[in-house]
């Protein structure tokens, strides 16, 4: 009995007088025990015998319409000779009694087939009509969904109250809880529309868009970094804000389609559609040493044949990838054939700068107008400067160039080149690090690590005449997650000072002109002009590979004299909005020699060998060679030198500030071969063409030369069967919690006959090709073809999704038997609702917004919420350390997070997000201790409580059963019970009891996060309340949608 | 630690919820289970029969079997066979010569590519070790003093010849990213006999120089099975396990406080709605608060004598890997059912010699004083030790004295746990480049390691786009019978 229940109501018909219908009955028992060696996989293929065809099943007497014992099959069901017996017990597979019954039922029924649901053309179904309807029939729905429960004999739960209604809804369209006052407003609004016009308002607003928008980033796997091996950072949120933008525009699901699969090649084509065309390049890539690229070019292009088939069609063609797929009709030749359309997507397998330089393939820069008018009067003037330095000629230099000479000259001969390393006295930390500094100058940063620190060094250079300081930063190894730095992945210097003095005389600044670092640490976003720029937070820093030593030359504008008393004080400055992007392990060093570079001897080795030849013997080249660089030290040059030092790092700065994002660029096509066994050495193979798989090929182009715009006018033309049912069967999962067919990723064979196939088709041809707009809803807008929001619209003003959620359903009958629960467990037959936790993205969006923490801000850059410390330390290449953004950064909707793929945020990992890795249509929902760890305990989570509970004491009101009431009522819209009310009265009393004992407890509970706190707080109050709060946050009810 | 929980059932409660639990969960989330999976006897075994935890369900066993768990000390990088449990005296003999094309024609290459191919002899001397006289390196001489307790496996392959994809192929049997790894299986199949601790934990160890191969969290990640058959990582600093501590400032009591009242209002919850999920949540915040005891607890090696550190060179706190091979020994006292430690410095392109010198000194003495360990205290019977890593090394040089990674042929060594000891299983060719004799596939280590512990690999199988998917991939395997006790 239970177990029938739990095979879901579809199979457990058994008993049912009416002949078993093959779709529903038949198929799935064929082709679970069967299909794999008598289906369409012609390799694996036994006895020439298929039963997924009814013409060769009945040629080969397997079948024997009308006649169950003189079938084959039915003979072998039940064969007791083992290698008879079918399915073989080498299999594991057997057929219950209940299903070899059925088999004979149909097979004495004719033993028809039909082809699959999903393959068949949608049609629009008639509505049936409900004679007396127990509960209202607002829409075709209802009706599907009525009319099957008149059948069953079940009745259609009430309409849910009306609080937990608009929580619902709120939770489901923004991810997000209402408000009191929109709950009051909602619970107080009795026009008929009241429903119908919020939810109007849910779906204009952009947080409609953000919730949508995670669906659909985790079936095309959008992530920040390029998952295999060092997972490096990759420029993707564009991409993702294109589809934020997309959904919140409405943008029709075919052009939505076209725009990301082939946006590149859309005639006409602007940013936005170039933007979209990122999804080509969503896939995981490598760098990985020793990697080959025919193999890598093999793996993404299974990856994009995987994705699109499963995102867009429900379809496991990426399983046809090494053999014939086994239950459905994809051919290997199928499989490469879809490969074949993104062939002409430029790309490497193995990208060999993507660590060392951050290339990861055709990028397209997204400046803003404004931006790109700066940048272009930067170039302008910096050709403007270079040409007017260009024409002062170099021999109009000789006098000071020969005086330059002999001063260099006699410099080096008495061993005054190079660079004299500098000895501190003092070396000193301001926010609490320590500084040690080693017999031979060098200094290492140990102890307390703040996310922002300045060291001072002080140091008598000794008697000279010094024209540039070098700072030298080396690797620290007892840094396990990171080397040079104490955090992030680089240093940060935002800043360098440097003073000048006798020990008596008032020190003077030293002005630098300009700042050069070595190869590694040139990039736009991090040039090494901040350092010199006087804006506190750019910095100079290593983007990319930053291992090993670096070097960073600052020029003096004058030289610096000194005598043997002279003090000199660096102070090196870290200011930037990354955290404890400071410097490990540094020395500093000076120089006389004018001119000076970061090469050991301070100046290239070329120059120096032409400086030491004599005068008379030095070669042309070489002539030309300190002809050439005394245009460095020249004070004729001088004003161009710090006006161009001035333009390129401003320019720099500007460039690294605008966005950019990879994107597809189209150029020949690669030869796509069958592989054979997937064997990407394999070149004996055919050579295919893009195609359409063979199945579904009348619907598609009968040209040559099919593109990657050909496939996604397939994927979304009216004839394609699977498209629209698999969009509308995910959409309703999101507002039910399961499918109408319930496996999401798979609408072939060994998916699931739906629950409810005609509804599943009307929603379908509803997607596609909207019918007229009911008169008894005024209110609604004229739907477009394939039109998201339309189907929500109706979708959540059913009858069917407003159902109460709260309990009927475990209530047993009056006249006893079973609760609906028991005879339902997983709600198939939507005589209620299902209350459901929340995605993981909006346990946390919920908290803040509880909270009063959440920062809503549309798009941008990816951010770092709070993540434990040492979470990334199993990365390499580059080593890092996270580091928490700053400011309202720390409280943005979660769908903003950054996504590392490898080691995705642990606060959206415990709540089962996806890692994006592959594509991914259907969450598990997990119940685990770590996740009750992560609402007790991750900081994310204690400071909204902190803050919540500041909230709650703000507002209130001033009494204690008042503010609690109000708390509760935020958290989940309804009023505490006298008996919830009394659980959280106690739960403060012993609280503020222990901090009043304990105030300073009550501070170092207070402490975490960087929300503001009041003016003037009462810590024990606020700490009992946090605790409240805290509980509050933590309750099932809080984290579940009703 | 005494808690207000210990007073209730915990066992009846949570077998009564998780029978509830998974019924309720089909409704929103298991979704790619298949049913049947979810129809094993054991689930309908009477809520009023406490076990704790999950029970699995291969329940009973598809196989006797004494062996409870696994203790896998995966050495990522790519540990060099030929210089560790391989011996290839031909191959020094040959040692600057080129290497014959017969060998390597027409197979795969990494880092090697369009360089010329030339022998690397082994850069350390074999002694043969225990009664069997099995040949292991020099460096390994503590190793070798456990010898009659190991069996080295001389012919595995692989598929894979990046670290990234590798790793994933040993660690799922899958290439595709998205697939459980075998920890997850096994605590999915055999379930958790520990209600205070996850099933499943991984240790990362720390340690100087070298290249620390990154790993990713796939690597004990659940796929699509539900989180809570994921690896639990335990980390050396800061919380052992995630969020593990109470915030500052709260102290025990608050936070017990706070859970009890967070369970009571959950319970009044329940009792209004009736909504299984809700008891299922109950039971984690509860065993939540008993791994905040726990945990500490099984970190704190202060009971452990002197003696005992010493034999494994473990500095508690360190995060090494001689540390994490004691901690792994408590994991295993405390009923895990699958530990997973790695070391991640065998990559070793450059200086294979001195690089493996350093390595062997990290690893020798701790993976020995374990299985000893081990073996003491009667724990070796029912725990399978595993040492190894995703591939081996090239026996050409690389740059005249490292080795590149290599697929063809590499070494594993399995102890303990109904695998026979003292016996070297199958070989590579006399250069020690493809596996030649009794040739085992990833899915045939894990079809055996599955074996071992009772469970039949064809059968331990989810519904996952339409197919059984099962941690030996659908090609087939085959459990190697000639090494089992």
């Amino acid at each position: 009995m239970v177990i029938c229940l739990v095979l879901g109501l579809p199979n457990a018909r058994e008993g049912v007088a009416a002949a078993p219908h093959f779709n529903r009955d038949i198929r799935p028992i064929l082709s679970e025990n069967c299909f794999a060696c008598h289906g369409p996989d012609e390799k694996k293929r036994k006895g020439k015998l298929r039963l997924d065809q009814r013409d060769v099943a009945v040629a080969k007497e397997a079948i024997v319409p009308g006649h169950p014992e003189k079938s084959e099959l039915v003979a072998r069901l039940d064969a007791s000779d083992p290698d008879e017996l079918m399915p073989p017990p080498e299999s594991h597979k057997k057929l219950t009694a209940a299903q070899k019954k059925l088999l004979r039922q149909w097979i004495a029924a004719g033993a028809s087939y039909e082809g699959h649901w999903a393959y068949t053309p949608v049609a629009r179904p008639t509505v049936p009509v409900v004679a007396g309807a127990s509960a209202p029939i607002r829409n075709p729905i209802d009706a599907f969904v009525q009319d099957r429960l008149s059948r069953e004999g079940v009745a259609p739960a009430a309409e849910a109250d009306r609080a937990s209604l608009i929580r619902r809804l709120h939770l489901d369209l923004h991810g997000l809880p209402p408000t009191p006052r929109e709950v009051d407003s909602f619970v107080g609004d009795r026009a008929a529309d009241a429903y119908e016009r919020r939810v109007d308002q849910l779906l204009a607003s952009p947080r409609f868009a953000e919730r949508q928008a995670v669906f659909w980033l985790d079936a095309v796997r959008y992530a920040d970094t390029t998952g295999f091996h060092g997972d490096q950072m990759l420029s993707l949120w564009p991409y993702r804000d294109y589809v934020v933008e997309a959904f919140h525009e409405n943008l029709p699901f075919d052009q939505f389609t076209r725009e990301q699969i082939a946006g590149d090649l859309i005639p006409g084509g602007g940013r936005r559609q170039k933007v979209a065309s990122a999804f080509n390049r969503l896939n995981r890539m490598t760098t990985e040493g020793g990697a080959q690229d025919k193999e890598y070019l093999a793996k993404y292009a299974a990856d994009r044949v995987r994705t699109v088939s499963m995102a867009w069609m429900g379809s496991t063609l990426g399983c046809a990838e090494c053999h014939d797929h086994k239950f459905d009709p994809f051919s290997q030749r199928d499989f490469y054939s879809m490969e074949a359309f993104f062939a002409d997507i430029e790309e490497k397998g193995f990208y060999p700068s993507g660590f060392s330089r951050g290339e990861w393939g055709p990028r397209m820069a997204l400046p803003s107008p404004e931006q790109a008018a700066a940048l272009e009067r930067f170039d302008a003037d910096l050709k403007k400067l270079r040409d007017e330095a260009a024409a002062i000629e170099s021999s109009t230099l000789a006098k000071g160039q020969a005086e330059w000479e002999s001063r260099m000259s006699e410099l080096d001969r008495a061993k005054g080149a190079g660079w004299t390393n500098v000895v501190p006295r003092a070396a000193t930390s301001a926010n609490g690090a320590t500084l040690t500094v080693a017999a031979g100058g060098e200094i290492s940063a140990g102890g307390m690590n703040p996310d922002n620190d300045t060291y001072t060094v002080i140091f008598r250079p000794g008697p000279g005449r010094w024209t540039a300081l070098q700072l030298r930063t080396d690797t620290e190894e007892d840094y396990a997650g990171n080397r040079i730095a104490r955090g992030w992945r680089s240093y940060v210097l935002t800043g360098v000072e440097v003073e000048a003095g006798s020990a008596s005389g008032r020190a003077t600044q030293v002005e630098i002109v300009e700042a050069i670092p070595t190869a590694r640490g040139q990039s736009d976003r991090y040039p090494a002009w901040a350092v010199i720029d006087k804006d506190p937070k750019t910095g100079w820093a290593m983007e990319h590979d930053h291992s090993g030593s670096h070097r960073l030359v600052l020029r003096f504008a004058r030289p610096v004299e000194t005598d043997g008393e002279s003090e000199i004080t660096v102070r090196l400055r870290h200011d930037s909005e990354k955290r404890r992007a400071t410097i490990a392990k540094f020395r500093l060093q000076l120089t006389q020699v004018e001119g000076a570079t970061s090469d050991n001897d301070a100046l290239p080795p070329k120059v120096l060998a032409a400086l030491r030849a004599p005068a008379e013997t030095r070669s042309d080249p070489q002539k030309q060679i300190l002809a050439e660089h005394y245009r460095q030290p020249a004070p004729e040059l001088a004003r161009f030198r710090a006006e161009e030092a001035r333009l390129s790092g401003e320019r720099a700065l500007l460039n690294g500030q605008v966005p950019a994002v990879l994107v597809t660029k189209a150029v020949a096509p690669r030869m796509v071969r069958v592989l054979a066994r997937g064997n990407w050495m394999d070149e004996s193979g055919p050579i295919v063409q893009p195609a359409v798989p063979a199945r579904f090929s009348a619907a598609s182009p009968a040209r040559e030369n099919l593109t990657r715009l050909d496939l996604a006018d397939w994927i979304v033309s009216a004839d394609n069967p699977l498209t629209a049912r698999v969009f509308v069967n995910r959409l309703w999962k999101q507002f039910f919690g399961t499918g109408l067919s319930k496996v999401l990723e798979d609408v072939g064979s060994q998916g699931e006959w739906p629950s409810h196939p005609e509804l599943l088709d009307w929603l379908a041809a509803e997607f596609m090709q909207p019918g007229p707009v009911s008169p008894k809803d005024p209110g609604a807008r004229a739907p477009h073809p394939w039109d998201i929001k339309h189907v929500v619209r109706t979708i959540v003003t059913s009858h069917t999704y407003r159902q109460d959620s709260s309990g009927t359903a475990a209530r047993r009958p009056a006249g006893g038997g079973l609760t609906l629960l028991e005879r339902d467990p997983e709600n198939r037959l939507l005589a209620r609702q299902n209350p459901s936790r929340l995605d993981a993205e909006i346990v946390r969006d919920n908290a803040l917004a509880i909270a009063g923490l959440l920062r809503e801000r549309v798009g941008g850059p990816s951010v770092f919420p709070w993540q434990p410390e040492g979470y990334w330390a199993p990365l390499n290449y580059p080593k890092r350390e996270y580091s928490a953004s700053r400011g309202e950064d720390l409280y943005r909707r979660s769908l903003y997070t950054h996504w590392q793929r490898t080691f995705v945020h642990p606060t959206m990992l415990a709540f089962d997000a996806s890692t994006r890795e592959e594509c991914q249509v259907n969450r598990a929902i997990s119940t685990t201790p770590l996740q009750s760890l992560v609402l007790l305990n991750d900081p994310i989570f204690v400071e909204a409580a902190r803050a919540f509970a500041q909230n709650i004491l703000a507002e209130g009101g001033g009494e204690l059963d008042g503010r609690l009431q109000w708390a509760f009522r935020r958290a989940v819209a309804r009023p505490p019970l006298p008996e919830e009310l009394k659980v959280l009265r106690d739960l403060h009393a012993a609280q503020l009891a222990r901090f009043t004992a304990s105030p300073r407890q009550a501070g170092e509970f207070l402490r975490v996060g960087e929300a503001p706190l009041p003016e003037r707080p009462d810590p024990p109050q606020l700490a009992a309340m946090t605790v409240v709060a805290r509980a509050i946050l933590n309750l099932h009810e809080t984290i579940t949608r009703p | 630690m005494k808690t207000k929980f210990s007073a209730a059932p915990p066992d009846a409660v949570a077998l009564g919820v998780h029978r509830r639990t998974f019924l309720g969960r089909t409704i929103a989330g298991v979704g790619s289970l298949a049913l049947h999976s979810l129809m094993h006897p054991r689930l309908w075994a009477g809520a009023s029969q406490p076990a704790p935890g999950w029970p699995g369900v291969v329940n009973p066993r598809h196989v006797a079997s004494r062996c409870k768990r696994v203790i896998f000390l995966y050495q990522a990088g790519g540990p060099s066979h030929l210089e560790t449990f391989d011996p290839k005296p031909r191959l020094g003999e040959m040692h600057g010569k080129p290497m014959p094309e017969s060998f390597t024609k027409g197979q795969q290459i990494a880092q090697l590519q369009g360089k010329a191919l030339k022998c690397f002899g082994p850069q350390f001397s074999f002694r043969r070790f225990g009664k069997a006289g099995i040949e292991i390196t020099d460096r390994f001489p503590l190793i070798g003093g456990v010898a009659d307790d190991l069996c080295v496996i001389r012919s595995m392959f692989t598929e894979q010849i990046n670290h990234d994809p590798a790793h994933t192929f040993m660690n799922t049997g899958a290439i595709v990213a998205g697939r459980p790894s075998m920890g997850s299986w096994l605590l999915y199949g055999l379930g958790t006999e520990t209600q205070d601790l996850p099933g499943f934990v991984v240790l990362v160890s720390q340690g100087k120089g070298g290249q620390m191969q990154p790993i990713a969290a796939r690597q004990w990640s659940a796929g699509f099975l539900p989180g809570r058959f994921q690896g639990v990582k335990l980390n050396s600093t800061g919380d052992p396990v995630l969020h593990l501590r109470t915030p500052e400032g709260l102290g025990t009591a608050g936070q017990e406080e706070s859970i009890a009242a967070i369970s009571a209002l959950n319970r009044i919850r329940h009792d209004r709605v009736g909504d299984p999920e809700i008891l299922t949540r109950i039971a984690q915040y509860e065993m939540a608060f008993r791994m905040q005891a726990s945990v500490p607890e099984l970190v704190d090696m202060r009971n452990e004598p002197q003696s005992v550190l010493d034999s494994y060179g473990a500095r508690p706190g360190d995060g090494s890997f001689a540390s994490n091979c004691l901690l792994a020994r408590r994991l295993a006292e405390r009923g895990v059912r699958f530990i997973q430690l790695y070391h991640r410095d065998w990559d070793h392109h450059q200086a294979v010699k001195s690089n493996i010198d350093l390595k062997a000194a990290e690893v020798d003495r701790p993976t020995a004083a374990l299985i000893h360990d081990l073996k003491q205290r009667g724990m070796l019977d029912d725990t399978l030790v595993v040492w190894g890593g995703e591939f081996g090394r090239t026996p050409m040089s690389q740059d005249g004295d490292g080795r590149d990674h290599h697929i063809k042929g590499f070494s594993i060594v399995m102890a303990g746990g109904g695998i026979r000891g003292g016996m070297a299983y199958g070989a590579t060719d006399e250069l020690g480049y493809a596996a030649v004799e009794n040739p085992v596939s990833v899915h045939d280590f894990h079809a055996t390691m599955l074996h071992v512990l009772g469970v039949d690999h064809e059968r331990l199988s989810v519904k996952f786009q339409g197919l059984d998917a099962k941690l030996t991939g659908v090609e087939g395997a085959k459990v190697i019978k000639g090494i089992l006790a």
